[in-house]
């Protein structure tokens, strides 16, 4: 072993790279996103809302964006960074599309893909500032997995990010079942939304619900959900909390 | 410059327990099917069993990304080894490669804490178990991951395995048959479950002995 | 148009920086450094996280017949044993043992590296590397690594063309040729019944019982080093592993317990 060899991490460690300054923080965010399996595919709910700190400075935002032919994305957190990765994934696409031999990436390629360039950028201490949800449909096969900023990934029959994980998972497993109809999806999909936009204060009341299935994708129109402020825990919160304000 | 890591870790632990036992003829790997974060369970349904080459699985616990990174590094390795060589690589080689991918990354550790289970080439159980960085050692049993203490003094006081250090030598491997492993495997993930948060869900255990590869699955507490 | 891949780069690539397949093995690992401005800082907190095997004691002493080395097989990670059955006695070849104190995956991966070296000249010199050479080779290495937080303390000990040697080689570049060395947590202890002890005439029995009981009495009074006591002896014709005994059977040994005599019965009151 020679010198200059054993010296290389060093050089690495001051190279151009080390001395940048990168995103440490993000600027505009989005909240969670639900998605769930159902009997013909998937389907998947975001609000519009992005925030800009406590500022739900943009209310138009579309999370979910259908990817290739068979699948869905939707994203929480940072909305520039989820650009970019659609950015990513368009390039992906194309260039798998420019082969013309018939094949087409699925969505388990699609999040594999996702799973890889999210872990890498947090290797490289330049993280993505995103929980991503990828949906899809292909043969027959139904898909539905997370990613996360640093690249924890996982499959499962429904999926949420961020609040999502503490107020809508649990309504999930407590009444998702995997033959569930469009209809009773969607229920279901609003009865988290309308919770989240409850107790989540970057939430907004203006919804889209995505459904994706063997025909392709369908992002519903932008609209509010029904709600009810008049319970007694809203209109009075710390009762019977002595001293509380 | 402020500091680096105000608002990010590069690590998460996502907890999990893997458990290893090595038998004249057999071995066992075992672990459950919990994914967490925090107080969070992110999947009930998660399996940490990898099977690297035909007499070599692994069970890993810790930063679920790091575990992923590094079941695809080896697997990439095992391909190349297959077509180098034209053979599947035997257990204590998969455990030196092990080895040495862990220390590789000695300045930027895998979070990763795994057990390697299989059969040596005299088709003896063998079970190595490793530290984040690399070091290892072949052991007649092991435990890994969040529950690793709860269960380790356990095996120990079953199983009084022999110190493989003691000369004259004692055989260390351990006298269990391998359904007497399997439900001791069985007892000690309920055990641990009942006071490790990491720990539940469902229990995955691999058998791997003369006739290849068994599976089997049990319900754990959901709680 | 070109796939802009640039998100998929790893920086933990299969052989090194940017290789094809059949590169093949570099003899110099290649390490993935984290990029960050406060390496020292990531460092130590990666190192926390992972908590590192500590607590050990190690010695080895050049008498008449040869070398003798031996260590108790404890890690721990703070208060938790981690194992009892740790291989702190490497065998480099047969003519050439290494002491394991401080990390672990540490030592344990740079004497393999050692081995491999110490082979690589055999081919190419016919004949063995000295201890005085493999010694700094190794020592060299960690030099080089000085101040990246790696963690050895080290024993080289064999039998080479000049006789024994023994050297005493740390990460921090330090390295020692001796007759009498003992590392780690539990070294202050070995040291006062090694010191005592030993005689440079001792037959390979004496001087195999003076290590056994060094490490024993090591092992009784720090809390981080026990298990087995192993103990090797290097001698013309390459290493010999002398004796494995449970420290907890050998404390019964040196202080068997006494048929004690009743000094009052017992009465109903």
């Amino acid at each position: 072993m020679n010198m200059v060899d054993s010296a290389q991490p060093f050089k690495t460690l001051l190279g151009p790279e080390s001395d940048s300054q990168r995103t440490q923080y993000p600027y505009v965010t989005g909240t969670s996103v639900v998605g769930v399996k159902y009997k013909d595919g998937i389907l998947m709910a975001s609000d519009m809302g992005a925030s800009y700190g406590s500022t739900l400075r943009y209310k138009s935002v579309e999370r979910m964006k259908p990817i290739g032919k068979h699948s869905l994305l939707g994203a929480s957190g940072e909305i520039s960074d989820f650009q970019e990765i659609l950015h990513y994934l368009d390039e992906l696409i194309l260039y798998d599309n420019m082969w013309d031999d018939g094949n087409s990436l699925g969505p388990k390629e699609v999040h594999s893909y996702l799973t890889r360039v999210m872990y890498n950028r947090r290797n490289k201490f330049n993280p993505f500032w995103n929980s991503l949800v990828l949906g899809g449909v292909k043969n027959g096969q139904k898909y539905l997995g997370t990613v996360s900023m640093i690249g924890v990934h996982f499959e499962d029959s429904h999926v949420a990010t961020g609040f999502g994980n503490h107020l809508a998972r649990p309504i999930l497993r407590e009444e998702w079942n995997e033959n569930m109809s469009y209809e009773d999806g969607v229920k279901l999909l609003e009865k988290c939304m309308r919770v989240l936009l409850y107790r989540d204060r970057s939430a907004v009341n203006k919804i889209q619900i995505a459904k994706i299935t063997e025909e392709g994708v369908t992002i519903s129109r932008p609209y509010a959900l029904k709600t009810f402020w008049e319970f007694n825990a809203f209109k009075n919160p710390t009762v019977g909390a002595e001293g509380s304000w | 410059m402020t500091k680096q890591h105000a608002n990010w870790s590069p690590y998460d632990n996502n907890g999990g327990t893997c458990v290893a036992i090595a038998g004249a003829d057999y071995c066992v790997i075992a672990a459950d099917t919990r994914m967490s974060t925090g107080y969070n369970i992110l999947t009930r349904d998660y399996s940490k069993i990898c099977k690297l080459a035909d007499k070599s699985l692994m069970a890993s616990s810790g930063f679920q990304a790091d575990v992923r990174a590094l079941q695809k590094q080896l697997s990439a390795r095992h391909l190349i080894y297959q077509h180098q060589h034209n053979k599947q690589m035997s257990c204590p080689a998969m455990a030196q490669l092990l080895s040495n991918t862990l220390y590789y990354k000695r300045f930027f550790p895998y979070y990763a804490f795994n057990v390697l289970g299989g059969l040596d080439t005299e088709g003896k159980g063998c079970v190595y178990t490793y530290d984040a960085v690399g070091s290892y050692e072949r052991v007649g049993y092991s435990a890994q991951g969040s529950g690793a203490t709860l269960i380790t003094p356990f095996l120990d006081n079953q199983l009084k395995s022999p110190s493989p250090l003691l000369l004259p030598a004692k055989d260390a491997v351990t006298p269990l048959t391998e359904e007497e492993a399997v439900d001791l495997v069985k007892v000690v993930f309920a055990s641990a479950t009942e006071r490790d948060i990491y720990t539940g869900d469902k229990l995955e255990i691999v058998i791997l002995n003369a006739n290849g590869i068994q599976c089997e699955l049990m319900d754990l507490r959901k709680d | 148009m070109k796939l802009d891949t640039s998100g998929l780069e790893s920086t933990a690539p299969l052989f090194g920086a940017n290789t094809v397949l059949f590169d093949g093995f570099k003899d110099v690992p290649s390490f993935d450094v984290p990029k960050t401005n406060d390496f020292d800082g990531f460092q130590k907190e990666a190192i926390q996280m992972v908590k590192p095997a500590k607590g050990t004691t190690t010695l080895a002493f050049i008498f008449k017949e040869g070398v003798i080395v031996a260590a108790d097989s404890r890690a721990s990670m703070g208060g938790y044993i981690s194992s009892q059955s740790v291989k702190k006695i490497i065998e480099i070849n047969p003519y050439m043992l290494g002491t394991m104190a401080g990390g672990a995956a540490d030592c344990q991966f740079w004497h393999r590296n050692l081995g491999i070296k110490c082979r690589l000249h055999e081919l190419a010199n016919k004949r063995r590397i000295s201890v005085t050479g493999a010694s700094k080779l190794l020592a060299n290495i960690l030099y080089s690594y000085r101040g990246m937080g790696l963690s050895v303390g080290t024993m080289i000990a064999g039998w080479d063309e000049t006789g024994p040697g023994l050297y005493y080689v740390d990460s921090e570049g330090g390295r020692l040729k001796g007759t009498r060395f003992s590392v780690g947590s539990g070294s202050p202890y070995a040291y006062g019944v090694l010191d005592s002890g030993y005689r440079y005439d001792m037959s390979v029995q004496e001087a195999a019982e003076l290590a056994r009981r060094s490490i024993y009495h090591a092992t009784f009074r720090d809390g981080a080093s026990g298990g087995v006591a192993s103990v090797y002896y290097v001698g013309p014709s390459g290493w010999k592993k002398l004796s494995g005994d449970d420290v907890g059977e050998l404390h019964y040994n040196y202080y068997p317990v006494l048929p004690s005599t009743v000094e009052q019965e017992m009465t109903e009151s």
